[in-house]
């Protein structure tokens, strides 16, 4: 099968967000992405409830540097005694916000820039490829520490340079299924019946592209939550917030390292990773549920691995001619019996 | 002067994947005589390009497995040969064609490269002089100043003669055996002949046995010696070659021959056979030809007739063939 | 042609430094009326007479009291005579002089963790793809789920801590005297070495696992073709059709991957850099972005979009010798 075929297929297969959440359900590694997503974002939600302490005290000077125990389950930090596990707790608001944030607003601009280059052509298309041409070469986390400095360090700031910046990726995607969507015989109907461009690209285009804008979004989320975190490592986020990445740069500074206080850098890489870890199962599995051959040859390698070898003798033996020594005749009256056994 | 080239016996390749098995191959038995040019008909994805491949042992247990109760390469037993022994066998007694030659090429090697691999891997030759024997075996496929092609990449090259190059490629070490996998299916019509041509001439004359895998019956025709007919991974009918032209017995072999559409009869209708191959996974019961065949009644939906004639003559697979295999005598 | 083809890659790869160099003559300029004010912020205690006096000082020392196209013009003669401008730091040196001197240091880094990456990741990927399913295959798989969900800084991190503080095997953070002590002497380049050994494993994890995926993929994707089947119908044995067919053509997207990369190897070696305090390019710019030293920043912006386009252009050049159908109008 020829790729462009393969992508129609694909395209073909889209469909509600409700049929893409029971898909990803019933693959249990999407599952498991959908679970662990679902818990992070109820924790950032009810972060105030669960959380014991106020992760924003400062002025617990008595409790500096605990080591973790009932009151503490992560201990404490050794500059101003926040308590590390409610820290934990709140970090995920910034994570998940900024990611599924900018991945959403990522996921707009880049199908929006995507169809417009593909469908539209011409000199929109040449335009747009050559800012994506453009994008590739300038260096992405330097820009956008320049960008922070000059705008200033709010996450809305954050967020709209991560978005100014990341959809050339989407779009490229994006941009080569519109290519092939463009000249399947719906579209072309669609075009002969008289539809305007816009009513063709919001109503046939983009929802034949619906899977892969999910996909990338979940991609593109977990990507930012990781340049978030470092972002805010590098004391480049929003001061006034607590950060996973923030909380990182803390310890090495509060000599987490030098007292080995394991905890509290690991406290933080485990959020990030669950976080991170969480949204890109969605991507990778609704991309093996969207691409069928992808799908197809992995399975076929786990499928040998637990091959059994008395089926496939059985399979082999039900090959066999059937032995036709003494065999009743088929239907006399109709045709004569073949005579001889020969093999 | 009947010694046989090939023998295969009881071939089986089945396909393993999610939710069943496709049986691909279910048991052909081949035999081809020095000099001989056995082909192997039926319409695509009924087993014969996976039995070429099963035969060369180049199926890669995931996702294939295979067993042959006998494969025997003239005097050579490959039957139970291990891998490292067959690399040596490859190329060297048995070669293949294959169908499409721009994808069977590498793309980033010069044309004449790819040939002196298989002479640097079976002889030894220093690198000139296997240079200097590809630019004979280009010359000998009727490749135009095969010198300067040599250097050529195959994109640089027409369709024609990059098949030609494939047929250098498997004559190079003159193997026992050539099979020839669709080998000019890819082509425009009028360079097809030519090829064909070329193939049958370089057959001929080094008195090389082979398997011609095809669906098209005009090659059957202009090349064939004796003729396999395979219908969903089964062998149907087994004759020589002007018999199946002239008397057909199964009645697919006579559904396929009375389908090519002749310009002699043209007042007589487009003869087709009805519906399609069955899925490999979902086999029919009985004769696996049953639904489609004007002839079938009860038993033949029940029992998979055998493959009924004398040894070494013609055969068919069928309750009611058209005639009975041991009744034409020609 | 292919001269044709080469002059076209060339003069788009122009094209678009003059489009990047121009944003970021623009860049420090947004926002504000006159650049003056952002090369030197109002400070607290600072009459408007003063700042004034200031501004217009500023103005002359970084011409900017002609119009806005005359100092274009002047950036770009400066360019010609690759001059990036003037620090703001003490002493005025030139961005130049300041970039040559961090860059090899940075270099020591990223040309490592290419090398490293490249070959582990090739040998890593070609046994997974040809070990596919098997337990080799199941790791690298596993491996890469994990390793993309672990930021490279919490890496470098966990194996200062436990490589550095704990087994003491190697400094958990960079030698202050490293960089000035350097003498070319064996000591000197093994000390270099020793002190690099923990950003270049924590740079090298994530490009090792990324480049096996990739040539995971490729391998497995040219093993499916049929010239690789005619290959081993040849009779040649598998090394041979490995090496000399599947590699070779499972390399050309690696090429690819490579020259984009590249381009952002100095740039990302900024937080690792950070972690363990190594005087290179990284650090340069955080320090000059929590100076605002804006000339600074600026030119080393250029200078990597420049290393990056002429990644590019090279990778597209090379694609030319190693694939013989890349032809005048290609595109990829």
């Amino acid at each position: 099968m020829s790729r462009p075929n393969v992508l129609l297929q694909v395209a073909q297969r889209g469909g509600s967000l409700v049929t893409f959440v029971r898909k990803l359900w019933q693959h249990p590694q999407g599952r498991l992405g959908l679970i662990l997503a679902g818990c992070l974002v109820l924790v950032a939600i009810l972060a105030p409830i669960l959380a014991p302490y106020d992760p924003y005290d400062v002025t617990q000077r008595a409790a500096k540097g605990l080591r973790p125990s009932w009151q503490h389950p992560l201990g404490t930090t050794t500059t101003t005694g926040q308590d590390i596990f409610s820290m934990l707790i709140y970090g995920s608001r910034v994570s998940l916000m900024i990611g599924i944030g900018t991945g959403v607003a990522l996921a707009f601009l880049g199908a929006l820039m995507g169809v417009m280059a593909g469908y539209l052509g011409g000199f929109v298309d040449n335009l747009i490829v050559r800012v994506v041409d453009i994008m590739l070469v300038i260096p992405t986390l330097p820009l956008i520490i320049v960008l922070t400095s000059l705008l200033g360090r709010s996450y809305f700031v954050i967020v709209l340079v991560f978005v100014i910046f990341g959809w050339t990726g989407l779009a490229r995607v994006i941009r080569s299924l519109v290519l092939v969507l463009k000249n399947s015989n719906y579209v072309k109907a669609a075009e002969l019946a008289g539809a305007s461009r816009w009513y063709i690209m919001t109503k046939h285009i983009l929802p034949g592209t619906s899977h892969l804008i999910i996909m990338n979004t979940a991609l593109t989320s977990a990507g930012i939550m990781v340049a978030e975190a470092g972002l805010s490592f590098l004391g480049l986020g929003d001061p006034t917030a607590i950060s996973w990445g923030k909380m990182l740069a803390e310890a090495q500074g509060g000599g987490a390292l030098l007292f080995g206080a394991w905890w509290w850098i690991i406290a933080p890489g485990i959020g990030i990773f669950l976080s991170v870890f969480s949204f890109m199962r969605i991507g990778i599995v609704m991309e093996e549920v969207f691409n069928p051959r992808m799908k197809a040859s992995s399975s076929i390698y786990k499928l040998f691995k637990h091959l059994n070898n008395t089926y496939l003798d059985e399979v082999f033996r039900s090959m066999e001619e059937e032995e036709s020594v003494v065999r009743e005749p088929p239907d006399r009256s109709d045709a004569p019996t073949p005579e001889g056994c020969h093999g | 002067m009947a010694d046989t080239v090939l023998e295969v016996r009881n071939l089986k390749v089945a396909f393993p994947c999610p939710g069943g098995v496709i049986r691909a191959v279910e048991g052909i038995d081949l035999d081809i005589h020095r000099g001989e040019c056995a082909a192997l008909v039926g319409e695509s994805g009924c087993g014969k390009s996976v039995s070429a491949l099963a035969i060369m042992k180049l199926l890669n247990t995931p996702p294939a497995v295979c067993r042959v109760d006998k494969l025997w390469l003239d005097d050579l037993d490959l039957t139970h040969l291990p891998d490292r022994q067959m690399e040596r066998i490859r190329g060297k007694h048995m070669a293949m064609i294959f169908q499409d030659a721009m994808t069977a090429l590498n793309p980033v090697m010069t044309v004449g490269k790819q040939i002196d691999e298989i002479y640097l891997r079976h002889s030894r030759l220093s690198r000139r002089e296997a240079r200097q024997r590809t630019i004979e075996a280009l010359e000998l496929v009727e490749v135009p100043e095969a010198r300067s092609r040599a250097n050529s990449y195959p994109h640089q090259l027409s369709g024609g003669m990059r098949q030609r190059v494939l047929i250098a490629l498997a004559f190079a070490c003159v193997p026992k055996l050539i099979i020839a996998d669709e080998p000019t299916t890819a082509l425009d019509v009028t360079i097809q002949a030519q090829v064909l041509d070329v193939l049958k001439n370089m057959q001929r004359v080094h008195r090389v046995s082979a398997l011609l895998i095809t669906h098209d019956l005009s090659v059957v025709a202009n090349m064939a010696d004796t003729v396999y007919v395979m219908y969903a991974g089964k062998i149907v009918e087994r004759a020589a070659m002007q018999e199946i032209f002239l008397e057909p017995l199964h009645p697919y072999t006579h559904g396929l021959l009375a389908s090519v559409p002749r310009i002699s009869d043209e007042r007589q209708p487009f003869v087709q056979i009805p519906d399609a191959v069955p899925h490999p996974m979902r086999k029919p019961t009985g004769c696996y030809f049953h639904p489609r065949c004007p002839r079938s009644n009860d038993p033949c939906r029940q029992r998979m007739p055998r493959l009924e004639g004398p040894d070494d003559g013609r055969a068919v697979r069928c309750w009611h063939p058209l005639r009975q295999p041991h009744e034409v005598r020609s | 042609m292919k001269r044709s083809y080469v002059i076209q890659r060339i003069l788009y790869a122009v094209f678009i430094f003059f489009v990047v160099l121009t944003l970021n003559f623009f860049i420090p300029r947004i926002g504000v009326h006159d650049p003056a004010e952002r090369y030197y912020p109002p400070q607290g205690g600072m009459s408007t007479i003063e700042y004034e006096i200031i501004k217009q000082f500023t103005r002359e020392q970084y011409g900017f009291d002609v119009s806005a196209f005359q100092q274009y013009v002047r950036y770009l003669q400066g360019l010609l005579r690759l001059d990036l401008g003037t620090s703001l730091r003490s002493g005025s040196p030139k961005v130049t002089a300041l970039i040559a001197q961090r860059l090899p240091w940075t270099l020591v880094l990223s040309v490592s963790t290419l090398v490293i990456s490249l070959f582990a990741g090739l040998l890593f990927g070609t046994v997974a793809a040809w070990k596919r399913g098997r337990w080799q295959d199941t790791l690298l798989l596993n491996a890469s789920t994990v390793s993309v969900a672990l930021p490279s800084f919490f890496i470098a991190l966990m194996l200062s801590f436990y490589l550095g503080f704990r087994l003491e095997l190697f400094p958990a953070y960079t030698n202050p005297n490293m960089v000035a002590q350097f003498d070319w002497s064996w000591d000197a380049i093994r000390m270099v070495f020793t002190n690099a050994a923990l950003p270049i494993m924590s740079m090298s994890l994530g490009g090792i696992i990324g480049y096996s995926q990739i040539t995971r993929n490729s391998v497995i994707a040219v093993t499916n073709e049929d010239y690789v089947v005619t290959a081993r119908a040849k009779g040649l044995p598998q090394a041979t059709v490995l090496y000399k067919h599947v590699l070779r053509n499972a390399l050309l997207p690696l090429a690819t991957s490579i020259g984009m990369n590249i381009g952002g190897l100095i740039g990302g070696a900024i937080i690792i850099e950070q972690v363990f305090n190594w005087q290179g390019m990284g650090t340069l710019f955080l320090e000059a972005n929590s100076t605002k030293d804006y000339p600074l920043m600026m030119g080393i912006m250029l200078f990597l979009s420049a290393f990056a386009i002429l990644a590019n252009l090279v990778t597209e050049l090379l694609y030319v010798i190693l694939d013989p159908r890349v032809t005048v109008g290609d595109k990829r």
